[in-house]
């Protein structure tokens, strides 16, 4: 009991450096949150933007509106398909790279930050020259097939883009929780008669859970928050919920709407992900 | 008591709104200073080289550009507007969205005593409250080495030859919803008339191209993806001047004109400031040099255009007919005809 009294004075003694962190964080993040809620139950006015009230009627709208549902339903389904994807690419590109040693893995790893460096919107660039009308897909295709493939403006564009975004995150998160995971229970594994692959699985894709769904969360938030990405890469027609709100918020000047579909969007993502962390068995939960 | 503290909140809550917005001149600006929100790229570079530093600089006027899209800096406006002070002092602004931020009352008024060159203004192109500064008018564009019959009506676009061969910008949506307007109703002004909505409809369901930016129309049409599409006379004569294979017809039923123009917000911190910029972007020198650099005829009626300028700038006899829509309509349907296009034509 003493024992726990004194591990507990330290942190008590530490819980003020805290308060500074804390303060911006309820100040920076939560304020502003509460306000776009305040705002979602206002009233739109065109000569007003938006008149002071208490009203659902930007959610019920929202609700009752099958435009809007087939918005959330796309943008869902591109963030589940990046994630799978950049999980599918990750997780064996991680792996190989936390079992790695030596310079190789340091011109790997650098290789693998490296597109990091450059913004999302530049490299959503670089895919438009590859992916445009007389690009290098489709001028290479042309050239060998006679035959053209014309990439911009479709899903495609878009998952390979926010693939390529996320993917980096994925790689590195996954890397660093196998990178706790010592290699040699793999090898008592295999030493016990485990082929390679059942010695994964066995061993350590269940150690490396928690590291693998805090990816695959990050990788899902990115997934369902892309503006850039399907702005350049999808074009006008393909509709995801950030563009989406964003024209509602710039264009239409409709801000209470806005804010609902802020909020729409935040909530969903933050149930998905709740979620999803329950399907993972309880003892490698995060 | 009650009303205190509902105005209080309100305060609070409309503060709390331009919080992102709060890199704010000091209080005590400058006189000598005028903050002006404007497009980026060319546009902005003419402002710098043809207004900012041969008219207002000897005049002690120093410039600072808050470069933007227009979408933001009407949200910008529209937040700021119970502020004492605004941030900007001159808003460049398109025609439509001025009446728009005019109907809610955020706009100065202006007028030749404030705005000497206002009184040069052609007359079609005058109100209370808007500097209009460059204009040019819709018309069909289309690849002359690809099509030896083009369009010449917006209902010729509905052919079946053109089918996938026709873009438009997204951006534009209001304009091209207007061209449709007149062809369907020979109103510009009923974008919400069921006729004008068939009719784009139709449009989209031939294969109709949405581009994201003007830019990428011309991008377009030199790729080979388009052959036809709907733009303003002087983005052709850009793309022309850049080696971009387009021509351009003006439509019989009516071709609408794209005016782009600044206005001053009724909080501006400099508004003597602000009409000084209003009246030097007016001058004949300052028009005449962006009708040279970026095919935009001028607004008023002592810029005379010569040379190659004169030529490519002259209208064809007989002269189009010319649309100037009723802002004060379109400008409260911008709203209606956004959700219609995002969900029908976007979407569609």
């Amino acid at each position: 009991m003493a024992t726990t009294g004194q591990a507990l004075r330290p942190a008590r003694a530490a819980a003020p450096l805290l308060a500074p962190a804390t303060l911006v964080v309820a100040v920076m993040l939560v304020a502003p949150l509460l306000l776009v809620l305040r705002f979602s139950l206002d009233r739109y006015d065109p000569t007003e933007l938006m008149i002071e009230t208490v009203t659902g009627a930007n959610y019920l709208r929202f609700a009752a509106d099958p435009f809007y549902r087939a918005v959330l339903r796309t943008t869902l389904g591109v963030a589940v398909a990046c994630t799978v994807l950049c999980l599918l690419l990750g997780v064996p590109i991680g792996y190989r790279l936390a079992r790695m040693r030596g310079r190789w893995k340091t011109a790997c790893v650098l290789a693998t930050v490296l597109p990091l460096v450059v913004g999302s919107t530049v490299r959503a660039v670089g895919w438009m020259i590859l992916f445009a009308r007389g690009g290098v897909i489709d001028a290479t295709l042309r050239g060998l097939t006679g035959h053209g493939l014309e990439l911009m403006y479709t899903t495609t564009a878009v998952v390979s883009g926010i693939v390529s975004i996320n993917l980096p995150f994925v790689i590195l998160t996954v890397q660093s929780a196998i990178e706790t995971i010592d290699a040699e229970l793999e090898e008592a594994a295999q030493s016990l008669g485990a082929a390679p692959g059942r010695a994964f699985w066995r061993v350590v894709w269940p150690l490396a859970l928690p590291g693998i769904t805090v990816a695959a969360i990050l990788c899902f938030i990115l997934a369902m928050n892309a503006y850039a990405t399907p702005y350049l890469l999808g074009g006008p027609r393909f509709q995801m919920m950030a563009p989406l709100l964003f024209w509602e918020f710039g264009t239409n000047n409709n801000w209470p709407f806005a804010s609902a579909l802020a909020l729409v969007l935040m909530t969903t993502t933050l149930v998905l992900t709740a979620a999803g962390n329950l399907l993972i068995p309880r003892r490698y939960r995060i | 008591m009650r009303d205190t503290i509902r105005l209080a909140r309100r305060g609070l809550l409309a503060s709390a709104a331009v919080l992102p917005f709060a890199a704010t001149r000091p209080a005590a600006a400058e006189e000598g200073q005028v903050v002006i929100a404007t497009w980026g790229g060319d546009y902005a570079n003419l402002l710098r080289g043809n207004v900012d530093e041969p008219i207002l600089a000897p005049e002690h006027l120093t410039v600072v550009q808050d470069v933007g899209d227009e979408d933001p800096r009407m949200a910008k406006m529209f937040a700021q507007r119970r502020l004492p002070r605004g941030s900007d002092d001159v808003v460049c602004l398109q025609a439509v969205r001025a009446h728009e931020a005019n109907q809610a009352g955020l706009l100065e008024p202006l007028d030749a005593t404030k705005v000497p060159n206002l009184a040069h203004v052609l007359p079609n192109l005058r109100t209370s409250f808007y500097g209009p500064h460059i204009y040019s008018p819709q018309v069909i564009i289309y690849n002359p080495d690809k099509v030896p019959d083009p369009p010449k009506t917006f209902t010729d676009l509905l052919d079946a030859k053109w089918k996938g061969r026709v873009g438009v910008g997204d951006i534009n949506y209001f304009y091209v919803m207007m061209a449709a307007a007149l062809s369907a109703t020979g109103d510009a002004n009923k974008v919400d008339a069921p006729e004008t909505q068939a009719l784009a409809s139709k449009l989209n369901g031939n294969g109709l191209r949405l581009y994201p930016s003007t830019d990428s129309i011309g991008a377009g049409v030199k790729s080979g993806e388009i052959d036809v599409g709907l733009m303003w006379l002087a983005r052709v004569i850009m793309w022309q001047n850049a080696g971009i294979p387009v021509k351009a017809n003006f439509l019989p039923e009516g071709n609408v004109l794209y005016l782009s123009g600044m206005v001053v917000p009724k909080n501006a911190g400099n508004k003597p400031g602000a009409f000084e910029y209003l009246n030097a972007m007016l001058e004949p020198a300052a028009q005449q040099a962006f009708a040279a650099k970026m095919g935009y005829l001028p607004t008023v009626d002592n810029a005379k255009l010569t040379g190659k300028v004169g030529q490519q700038l002259a209208f064809p006899d007989p002269a189009p007919k010319l649309v100037v829509p009723d802002y004060d309509i379109t400008g409260k349907l911008q709203g209606p005809t956004s959700e219609w296009w995002k969900k029908n034509i976007q979407h569609g």
